[in-house]
């Protein structure tokens, strides 16, 4: 036999950590990295415009996918991590819609995640915190376009769930810890087309640490951020089951001015698909009637699709909304032209 | 009288009666031009269209990065973090040996993770850095799932293959994480590829601030250029070898033309005295010329193409041993080629034909009707004919003084040229003055058929001269080439027995190359230095380097054991011993012949190399002979070597056993000692047999080019003689009633075949030694560098010569028969 393979089998693989209640939080070094969870991911979304209100979207992914966890010191190109990332800009008045991806591993530094550092990137594409001025920038490179922002979270971070878990199924582990900074003002520049556009907005940060968080009869979720005008926010998820059935374990958050934070369950809001584009609704309804919210969600943009011919095929868009409360968000929608990967879903 | 009129009398019609004569001169030109486009197409696959194997998946890319001893992990991840859409791929690049096949291919690592296209499969990571995965290119001649025992380095190892990847040739690929531990790499890449978004050149700028100093950014393929530039002079004297059969083949036509000129005197006069011009009975022979070589051209392609087939492994094997490795691209027959061909046989058609077709249009109606006139002109010629050879040869001595232009030795070949038409105008008195002077001790000795025999031949001395000049020219490019060859030879084994002073020697059993150094496990280095049987071990490293925008091997050694061991004086005279010592402890290196002719380094210059991550400079002590590889070695003492690149694993090793020491048990302890390592031990003298034998598989595509001259040369005295007879029909006919048997005809056509090769050999050999001077000592040097001693290879050119002479006898055979068959009655009546 092979010695190198004998050697590779002698790591002592250890086992991931799932998430489970009782989490005690610590920001700022939270909102780095934790390899004991197989899975991680920093999302990055937002709504912004420039001064002659011309408006974009865009999203910023960073994902950390366990491989194999193992005390023993890496060698430097061995894949302990698989780091994905994708880049999206939604060019809502130009009706354009470029999205990119790349896939690294930690190599010596290619992409990763550290407090130490206090950056999250993959490869030219990072998020840089300023711990001291409570600060983030965010830059993204590619062939077409590149986002520089200057973020300054506006409310002190958002623990979703209770008790330090967002549970998304029954069963101890088949849950995340879900943070998100839910009001972050963003300036910055977007080049597109050999052009600079100076923009400023709104942005959403969520970082999810879990292993395995779903169960094996979710299908798909969507995912709602919403931020209105009156300095409130709503997040909302739902899983939609193989039976066609909604999932008990979809749940939301509404944050108050103020940021203090409301939990809601599935029976206590309602989302309703509208129109829609290829496989996708992209017109909702959302009432919660405990805050009395009717909004109508639309978006300028119908083809906010990304596919990186990977595993991942999801829609991921800036929308705009009406109704009791105005304002903007972004919408995310899986599992409906492509099947969520396994590593999601808890198929242990 | 039209044109076309006078070229059906003149030529379509005595040309169908001479059937079998024009056939030999098509296929002579044939034959010439099939040589010259063989070699084209062959040494295009091989050596021209050259791309390293290692190229095998990377595509076009706008930049690479390379380092002496590896690029290290961080500089990737300098470039990654640049604010620029570059697309980067980082690569691990060697060879491994398909066990089962014994076939070498690229073994080649990439990272499966970022670069989709390597990874078409969209394998996961758990899967692509498993050691025993393999991907393999469309070529391997594997299939999903196969079991495959790979040999890389001094390890095989078994592996499954996972999939096919079909860009990816005859390669093996990898993921990084596996390949650097099969390769005992400390994470270094061999190159990393980089596209930029938009083209411009502020890009080499912006690059290369990011990157330390001792690494290379260059354009994509540098290397390959690299080695294009270095192939570039074995091309040209490749190239220059092939034009051998085709001059041969000049003469050869220009011998039937002119036998064709003298033989219709009478239709010339005719025509003309019909009201033919001058410029019509020219462009009518340089049309029947044209007409050859148009034909010969057309049939040289065909035959050029399926003699590429059998020539590109021969050159691409010379540029496997002595250069790099390389993969034959597959023969290209192109319009550009064919119409070349086709260009060169009429070409060299019409050049040779321009002589005789000028002397044709000379021809005065009046003397048509006088024979002979013409054989006493060149008679009368011949003063001036040697004061022009004596010219000619001046003019080569000078020419072979000349330094080389551009790397090539152009006047060296021009030397060459000179040579032969010195020797060309120098044949006709060389024929009459030996025929005269021993016609008749050859009478007396071989009979009165021996004699007539020798007459005839000085008497038609135009015809005799150019035939003794087309097979004296092949023999002297045979013998020169023999001469070079085996001078060189020589050379080798005589600086093997001085340089090879070990008693054994290891290298790993995974695939080595010119260009390619596969490493043993440090551990053996201590295994064996420990066996009580062995005094020294001398552990050798070779990294394959760029210097001077030409690849270069950076070596290095225990100078301590060199200087102890070494024999062979350095270029200055220098003692070894005092040498090694001032390589020890110091940034001292010394140099190749071949490394320093290149790039004309002398001893006291100074190198600078980039090591590692920075550049270092050396200087050059002194100038040893080297007949291992054309590349060009610069060796250091392997103390300095791991100051500046810290990996103990050798390449190679030399192993002297204590005194006393039995040959046989030193070898069995050492092998034994090797455990599961797979390295090949070579006894003294094993080492020198298999070096010997490689030298000559890089040799047989030169034997095989001067075989088919000397062809093409024995074919045309075959063609002159059955000329010879027909034209003496009368003459024999005259012989038959005289008295004279079937026997003796047929004796006399095989004694003028006979005398015939003796004059062409005693040419072929004295300007095949003046040639062999010129390529030993100009054309050699000029192009690769080498010092070659002179030696007569005795034996080769013995048996060579001899085999030519029994060819050149054959060839009369069936001339010999045509004319034993002729009936006397009816050629004597004849006309």
């Amino acid at each position: 036999m092979n010695t190198s393979i004998a050697a590779v089998l002698l790591i002592a693989a250890e086992l991931y950590r799932s998430a489970l209640p009782g989490y005690r939080y610590d920001f700022p070094r939270d909102h780095f990295n934790h390899p004991e969870f197989q899975t991680e991911w920093w999302y990055y979304t937002g709504n912004l415009h420039d001064a002659q209100g011309r408006k974009f979207g865009f999203e910023l992914t960073f994902f950390r996918q366990g491989v194999v966890r193992s005390k023993q010191p890496p060698d430097v190109w061995d894949v302990r991590d698989v780091w994905l990332a994708h880049l999206a800009l939604s060019d809502l008045d130009g009706g354009k819609f470029l999205h990119a991806q790349r896939l690294n591993r930690s190599g010596a530094g290619l992409a990763g995640a550290s407090f130490d550092q206090v950056r999250v990137w993959n490869g030219n594409w990072s998020v840089l915190w300023d711990l001291h001025a409570g600060t983030q920038r965010l830059q993204a490179v590619d062939r077409r376009f590149s986002l520089d922002f200057s973020m300054r979270s506006l409310k002190p971070p958002v623990i979703h769930g209770s008790n330090g878990v967002s549970q998304k199924a029954a069963g101890p582990g088949q849950a995340s810890h879900y943070v998100s900074l839910t009001r972050i003002e963003t300036k910055g520049s977007i080049m597109l087309g050999g052009r600079t556009f100076f923009v400023e907005g709104l942005a959403w940060m969520d970082h999810e640490i879990f292993t395995h968080q779903l169960a094996a009869g979710q299908t798909g979720w969507d995912w709602f951020s919403l931020q209105f005008d009156d300095g409130t926010e709503l997040m909302l998820y739902r899983f939609r089951r193989e039976n066609g059935t909604l999932d008990p374990f979809s749940a939301g958050t509404y944050i108050d001015k103020a940021g203090k934070t409301t939990n809601l369950t599935a029976s206590q809001f309602a989302v309703v698909p509208g129109k829609m584009w290829q496989k996708y609704p992209i017109e909702w309804t959302v009432r919660v009637p405990s805050l009395g919210i009717d909004a109508q969600l639309t978006t300028r943009l119908p083809n906010q699709e990304l596919d990186d011919s990977q595993q991942n095929r999801y829609w991921e868009g800036a929308i705009e909304v009406s109704g009791t409360r105005r304002g903007v968000g972004y919408l995310e929608m899986t599992g409906y032209a492509a099947p969520v990967p396994s590593v999601i879903k808890g198929d242990r | 009288m039209s044109y076309l009129k006078i070229f059906y009398y003149l030529f379509a019609r005595p040309l169908w009666r001479e059937r079998l004569r024009t056939t030999l001169v098509i296929a002579t030109v044939a034959l010439g031009v099939a040589v010259v486009l063989a070699i084209e197409m062959a040494g295009e696959a091989a050596a021209g269209s050259f791309r390293s194997s290692v190229e095998t998946l990377a595509g076009s890319a706008d930049f690479e990065v390379t380092a002496t001893g590896g690029v290290s992990p961080q500089v990737l991840t300098r470039l990654a973090l640049l604010p620029q859409a570059l697309k980067l791929r980082p690569r691990l690049e060697d060879y491994a040996t398909i066990a089962a096949s014994n076939r070498v291919v690229p073994l080649i690592g990439v990272d499966m993770l970022a670069d989709a296209a390597a990874n078409q499969d969209n394998a996961g990571a758990g899967e692509f850095q498993n050691d025993g995965s393999i991907w393999v290119g469309k070529d391997a001649g594997f299939t999903v799932g196969d079991k495959a025992r790979l040999v890389v380095n001094d390890q095989a190892n078994d592996y499954t293959v996972r999939g096919i990847i079909d860009s990816a040739g005859e390669a093996i690929v990898m993921d990084l994480a596996p390949v650097t531990r099969l390769l005992r790499r400390a994470g270094q890449l061999d190159r990393i590829l980089i596209d930029v978004p938009t083209p411009g050149d502020q890009w080499q700028a912006i690059l290369q601030k990011a990157l330390p100093e001792g690494v290379t950014l260059a354009p994509q393929g540098s290397h390959t250029a690299e080695n294009r530039r270095m192939l570039a002079a074995f091309r040209w004297n490749l190239r220059v070898l092939s034009y051998i059969a085709l001059l041969v083949g000049a003469f050869l036509i220009y011998n039937t033309i002119s036998v064709s000129v003298v033989r219709r005197r009478e239709e010339i006069g005719i025509v003309r005295a019909l009201g033919a011009t001058r410029f019509a009975v020219l462009f009518a022979f340089l049309l029947e010329a044209a007409c050859f070589g148009l034909i010969g051209g057309l049939a040289g392609v065909l035959l050029g193409r399926l003699m590429a087939t059998g020539s590109v492994r021969l050159v691409a094997t010379t540029v496997e041993s002595l250069y790099v490795s390389s993969t034959p691209a597959p023969i290209a027959l192109t319009a550009a080629i064919s119409l070349t061909g086709i260009a060169i046989g009429i070409l060299v058609s019409v050049v040779s034909a321009l002589a005789p077709a000028l002397e044709a249009s000379r021809v005065v109606p009046v003397e048509a009707m006088a024979r002979g006139r013409r054989d006493h002109e060149v008679r009368m010629q011949q003063g001036r004919d040697l004061a022009f050879s004596v010219a000619l040869a001046i003019g080569a001595w000078f020419a072979s003084q000349q330094p080389a232009i551009g790397g090539k030795p152009l006047f060296g070949y021009l030397a060459a040229l000179l040579l032969i038409g010195a020797s060309a105008l120098a044949i006709p008195a060389l024929v009459s003055v030996l025929s005269k002077a021993t016609s008749n001790a050859v009478g007396r000795l071989l009979g009165v058929e021996a004699l007539l025999a020798s007459r005839s031949l000085a008497g038609s001395l135009r015809r005799t001269a150019v035939l003794v000049g087309a097979l004296s020219t092949a023999i002297a490019m045979l013998s020169a080439v023999g001469i070079m060859v085996g001078s060189f030879r020589q050379t080798v084994l005589l600086w093997m027995e001085d340089r090879l002073q070990a008693d054994l020697y290891l290298r790993p059993t995974g695939p080595a190359g010119a260009d390619r150094h596969p490493t043993l496990s440090p551990a053996v280095l201590a295994s064996l230095a420990a066996l009580p049987e062995v005094a020294e071990v001398d552990p050798f490293r070779a990294y394959e380097i760029s210097y001077g925008g030409l690849p270069a091997t950076l070596g290095a050694g225990d100078a301590r054991i060199s200087g102890r061991y070494g024999q062979r004086p350095f270029h200055s005279g220098a003692h070894p011993g005092d040498v090694f010592a001032r390589l020890i402890g110091h940034d001292n290196v010394i140099v190749s012949e071949p490394f320093a002719n290149k790039h004309n380094v002398k001893a006291g210059d100074t190198l600078e190399l980039p090591l590692g991550q920075r550049p270092v400079r050396f200087q050059v002590l002194d100038i040893y002979g080297d007949y291992s590889n054309e590349r060009g070695y610069i060796i250091m003492d392997r103390g300095t070597l791991l100051k500046y690149l810290p990996d103990p694993a050798p390449s190679n090793m030399a192993v002297y056993l204590k005194p006393g020491t039995d040959l046989q048990t030193g070898r069995r302890a050492v092998e034994k000692a090797l455990g599961s390592h797979k390295a090949i031990v070579f006894t003294n003298r094993s080492l020198r047999e298999e070096a010997i034998v490689v030298f000559d598989r890089t040799f047989a595509i030169t034997y095989a080019l001067e075989a088919i001259a000397v062809f093409v040369a024995v074919m045309g005295v075959a063609g002159a003689l059955l000329a010879l007879v027909i034209d003496r029909r009368r003459e024999f006919g005259l012989l038959r009633f005289l008295g004279g048997s079937v026997g003796q005809i047929r004796r006399i056509i095989i004694f003028e075949a006979g005398l015939l090769g003796i004059f062409a050999n005693i040419a072929g050999v004295i300007l095949g030694y003046a040639l062999s001077l010129l390529l030993i000592y100009v054309i050699n040097r000029q192009s690769f560098g080498w010092t070659i001693e002179f030696h007569w290879p005795v034996t080769v050119l013995l048996s060579a010569l001899s085999i030519v002479y029994a060819a050149t006898l054959l060839a009369a055979l069936y001339p010999s028969q045509v004319a034993a068959k002729l009936v006397p009655i009816e050629v004597i009546h004849e006309h």
